[in-house]
């Protein structure tokens, strides 16, 4: 209060001057309060749902670090935010399953977990999560990336009343490719996953090297695909329009991108994992497996790795599989705990009852080796074909 | 310090911390953007060899269709809401009375709520079984084909969306005709149709110009109309560019296509003050 009172006009200017510099800065010029706060806050790039209240608020409570959790809707953005210099804002990324062990490990955008502190946990998971779970490893299988947690298969979406499952998933990716489907179905707008379905459309493997002939029938499916689509657009069009009739089905979707019509009680709006395909041991379907890692901030929160086993008891894996916005299944279902607190209804969302066999024929999400011409052959397409 | 007193009088003094906060927030940011046009592709540093890579490879791509498409939308955009438009402000300014307040009341307010939730409720009313088909099909009998998705009501969509902006520039402009001079005109024995065109329409110049200019630029960045009610049956230049900074994480390629949209945009607002200087029409000079 002495300070207070020697307040003048003079110098309140002259402080005022250096605390905005100071804030402008980063705190970068005042050390000492910087690097004391990273034990008062957390942040996080996911996918929506870790950024719940529902999942973020007793954390908060029960630590008093303020938590912040930004939400992105692709992976490429997320991995391309850390490479241009946020390592030294986030302390934990939620990407799929490819990128922390092929991409951000070998280019030093995270770190390895402790072992003997998480590893226990993925016991407690569905057994194909057991350790050592392939994706949450480095290369040599030495080192732990990451948890996993939400995950499902992802292929494309029908209105069973249209078109029956069984149907559905015997012509598979092929219903795109009979004409007689033109203005039937839409495609959402998620640009990297639509990448990996034209290559299943057009009938091959999307995550293996292209040959020229791959890229020509990629070319051409890529064309024939936008130009007979009703709509291109977000998840929320794509399940309005399924449930009004505009379309019939629509492409890339999964559980994730169903599971608010499915919620809303159209369980007619279900997911379809096709009974064969283009890819390795001739499965038909793609899925997805989050991967949450600790980021290589050289001044990481003290907070990260709690983060990451506060999310593995069984009442938390069940508030993030169904916080706001999309409903997904956990790894964590594998525990009897978790399994008993969810009810018919919410089993029912995430098509439970077939998700084993879904994902049994589902190849796992990988990186596309020429996924930037394919990219931008398919953003041509769009171009060439609008207004059509 | 004195002699800097001295130098600049207290206009420029004072005016040093909006400039600052321009240069900071207007000028860095595109500054950076222009720059990071001449790095190479898919890269994200800015202190490496510098090229027109990116201008060359949009100019032997199909981005043109893109450019053509949001140029397209944005003239007719205008066009429409200048027929709209000018009838409504002259009603506003001349014809409602006391009621022009309330009118006028009616068409600002759905800028009070978020474009994206009134264009989303677009989707809702439009759809196949929503508020309008769903009823007429319920209540009448008929089945009508849904008109979401189309380009037509991306087009209805800009011109729903961007009308306050074309209108209130252009009451403004008809309400700084003199009524005095309209009079004058009729007692020299003008018609209506040659007091609108030698008297109403050239005095109310100054509105109208920037009713067009301030309609074109936003219409010309419009995006949201085309990606939800359009369903991307267009693709315009400003999607072009989000998804070179998103999915293909291209951000040189998209820093490009910017500068070039920026350019478009600049030269024709030039081309329009040349022919109408906005000093000159509000009587500066």
């Amino acid at each position: 209060m002495a300070n207070c009172s020697k307040v003048s006009r003079r110098n309140f200017m002259q402080q005022s001057a250096l605390w905005a510099a100071a804030f402008a800065g980063g705190g970068a010029l005042v050390p000492g309060v910087a690097s004391a706060a990273r034990d008062k806050e957390l942040n996080i790039l996911c996918w929506e749902g870790y950024n719940s209240a529902q999942v973020l608020d007793p954390f908060r409570s029960s630590t008093g670090a303020t938590v912040k959790a930004e939400s992105l809707t692709n992976d490429p953005t997320m991995i391309n935010r850390l490479r241009a210099g946020e390592t030294n804002i986030w302390d934990l990324i939620n990407v799929n399953n490819p990128w922390a062990r092929k991409i951000m490990y070998p280019e030093n955008l995270i770190k390895p977990i402790d072992r003997a502190r998480f590893e226990p946990y993925f016991g407690k998971m569905m057994p194909a999560f057991n350790a050592p779970y392939k994706w949450a490893m480095d290369d040599a299988g030495a080192n732990l990336l990451g948890m996993a947690q939400r995950f499902g298969p992802y292929s494309f979406v029908v209105n069973t009343d249209k078109i029956s499952r069984a149907t559905a998933e015997d012509q598979g990716w092929d219903l795109w490719n009979d004409a007689a489907n033109d203005k039937k179905y839409g495609v959402q707008n998620s640009d990297d996953w639509n990448v990996f379905d034209l290559c299943c459309i057009a009938g091959f493997d999307p995550f293996r090297e292209h040959t020229e002939e791959d890229v020509a029938k990629y070319t051409d499916a890529a064309k024939r695909v936008f130009k007979g689509a009703r709509m291109v657009g977000d998840l929320a069009t794509m399940n309005q329009a399924l449930v009004s009739g505009e379309i019939d089905f629509y492409l890339t979707g999964g559980t994730y991108s169903c599971s608010p019509a499915r919620a809303d009680g159209n369980l007619n709006i279900r997911a379809i994992t096709p009974l064969r395909g283009p890819m390795e041991g001739g499965k038909g379907g793609i899925s997805w497996i989050e991967i949450t890692s600790v980021v290589n901030n050289p001044d990481l929160s003290t907070h990260a790795e709690n983060f990451l086993e506060y999310v593995q008891s069984p009442e938390m894996s069940h508030t993030v599989a169904f916080a706001e916005g999309t409903f997904n299944p956990v790894t964590q279902m594998g525990n009897a705990d978790c399994f008993k607190l969810f009810n018919k209804e919410e089993l029912d969302i995430i098509q439970w009852d077939s998700l084993e066999e879904e994902m049994a024929r589902s190849a796992e999400y990988d990186i596309v080796p020429d996924y930037d011409k394919l990219l931008d052959i398919m953003t041509a397409a769009k171009r060439e074909t609008s207004g059509g | 310090m004195n002699r800097l007193f001295k130098t600049f009088g207290p206009g420029p003094r004072l005016a040093v911390p909006i400039m600052l906060f321009l240069l900071g927030g207007f000028a860095a940011p595109l500054l950076a953007v222009i720059a990071y046009s001449f790095v190479p592709a898919r890269t994200f540093s800015l202190w490496q060899k510098w090229s027109l890579g990116n201008y060359v490879e949009i100019f032997q791509s199909s981005i043109y269709i893109s450019f053509l498409w949001s140029l397209g939308l944005a003239v007719a955009t205008v066009v429409i809401l200048a027929i709209v438009c000018y009838p409504v402000a002259f009603g506003l300014t001349r014809v409602f009375g006391r009621w022009a307040t309330l009118i006028t009341l009616l068409f600002a307010l759905p800028l009070f709520v978020s474009e994206n939730v009134r264009i989303y409720g677009w989707i809702l009313f439009f759809i196949k079984n929503g508020v309008l088909l769903g009823s007429l099909k319920s209540l009448f009998g008929f089945e009508l084909e849904s008109i979401v998705f189309t380009t037509g009501l991306t087009l209805l969509g800009m011109v729903y969306v961007y009308l306050p902006f074309m209108l209130f520039p252009m009451t403004l402009g008809v309400s700084m005709v003199p009524q005095q001079t309209r009079d004058a005109a009729f007692d020299l024995g003008a018609s209506r149709w040659q007091v609108f065109k030698e008297v109403d329409l050239p005095l109310s110049m100054p509105g109208v110009v920037i009713g067009f200019l301030l309609t074109f630029v936003l219409a010309v960045g419009a995006l949201a109309e085309a990606k939800v009610l359009g369903g991307q049956r267009v693709i315009p230049i400003t999607h072009d560019i989000e998804i070179a900074f998103t999915y293909a994480q291209n951000w040189p390629l998209g820093a490009a296509v910017s500068v070039l949209l920026m350019l478009v945009v600049g030269t024709l607002v030039l081309l329009v003050l040349r022919r109408f200087d906005l000093d000159t029409i509000v009587g500066r000079r």
